[in-house]
């Protein structure tokens, strides 16, 4: 590992932790390309952001994106089945919990008993109410799975960097109930599938 | 020259809200001289956690990106540097949870746990740093920070997500190990 004095020649001797220095300049200039990657930024979000107005990293809005595109997906696919004329629909969590504040968001949504009974029933049945479904079905309900895991994913590591970022959290938990929402649907369908 | 060398604490504070102030606004030239200031006390932070040139570059680019992208939520009152040191603190924790899930043998012992050391005998720079760099991630981001960088144990265990008795026990088993690295008592 290269210290301070790498570079010199010279060598120090310490008596003490303290003595060691806290500044290790970095082999190469870093600037360049925190400049490009903070540029591309800008460009992204539309300009330099200024205080009070700064967009979200480009990540941010791809994810907010392909949240946007799965809900929306999901949304057309399931038409009024979103809302279920038989009143016998399961229950997703309230929506107002997505204003909860801080990390409590995640936890509370996956905590919450009714969330985890509903999702492994749902999850159970899953597998052979496929089976009497349509091929076509099949497939639909297959792809709308996976975009929506593939967001929760998305969602779930760009949580891992900022655990904090409440756009996120929201997100997460749409994406939860669109996944709910799907899962519902399809226990609820006849066999012909013609509801979804 | 560095505003650090120019100034004093006081002016340099000043300085450095300035420029804070003025990146905030988008002005890349102000981050720019930011981290002209600060970028060797990231990456020497960044080199000692992951013992890598490498790797630290790459950390040390990625807070600085992760800093320019949170500059709104500096709170000005604060220290620049902590919350630098906080922002590569995460990014390396991070890529460090990538790699591996490793976790090490929990550690029950929070005696000794005093942050500022002194060697029987002076020992060169690159022999000590050798004998840092040899120590486990746990006992060694703990040296780290609080040795080297002279953050409280609060303060530590905070950027680390440890308790701090965690990071007590964490010090004592890092003083242990470089005592036996450098053959001599640390008083």
């Amino acid at each position: 590992m290269n210290t301070p004095n790498d570079n010199d020649g010279t060598k120090k001797s310490v008596r003490s932790l303290r003595e060691l220095s806290m500044d290790i300049p970095p082999p190469r200039d870093l600037w360049p390309n925190i400049s490009a990657e903070i540029s591309k930024s800008a460009q992204t979000a539309g300009g330099a952001g200024k205080s009070g107005s700064r967009a979200m990293p480009s990540r941010m809005q791809w994810l907010a994106l392909a949240a946007m595109v799965a809900t929306l997906a999901v949304g057309m696919w399931l038409g009024r089945t979103l809302f279920p004329v038989n009143g016998a629909s399961v229950q997703t969590p309230p929506v107002a919990i997505i204003d909860a504040p801080g990390n409590v968001i995640n936890a509370a949504y996956l905590k919450d008993p009714r969330y985890i009974k509903q999702h492994a029933e749902l999850v159970r049945s899953l597998e052979e109410k496929m089976k009497s479904l349509p091929p076509d079905t099949q497939k639909k309900v297959v792809a709308s799975l996976d975009t929506i895991r593939k967001s929760i994913a998305d969602i779930q590591a760009a949580l891992g960097k900022d655990p904090g970022n409440a756009l996120l959290q929201g997100l997460l938990v749409n994406s939860y109930q669109d996944e709910m929402r799907v899962l519902t649907a399809v226990h609820e369908a006849g066999d012909t599938g013609r509801e979804i | 020259m560095t505003l650090m060398a120019s100034s004093s604490t006081g002016d340099q504070i000043d300085w450095v809200t300035g420029l804070i102030q003025r990146a905030r606004k988008g002005d890349q030239h102000a981050f720019e001289r930011l981290y002209r200031e600060f970028s060797g006390r990231v990456y020497g932070l960044c080199l000692r956690m992951t013992r890598d040139p490498g790797n630290a570059e790459d950390c040390a680019q990625e807070a600085f990106i992760n800093a320019w992208r949170a500059l709104d939520k500096f709170e000005i009152r604060s220290s620049f540097s902590t919350w630098l040191h906080r922002i590569a603190v995460n990014v390396v924790l991070s890529k460090r949870r990538r790699v591996s899930f490793h976790a090490e043998a929990p550690l029950e012992s929070a005696e000794l746990a005093q942050t500022e050391w002194s060697l029987d005998t002076p020992v060169e720079e690159s022999e000590i740093e050798e004998a840092i760099a040899g120590l486990p991630d746990g006992a060694r981001d703990v040296l780290v920070l609080s040795g080297i960088y002279g953050y409280s144990h609060g303060e530590t265990a905070q950027m680390l997500g440890v308790a701090e008795g965690t990071c007590k026990a964490q010090l004592h088993r890092a003083r242990k190990l470089l005592q036996e690295r450098l053959n001599m008592e640390l008083n």
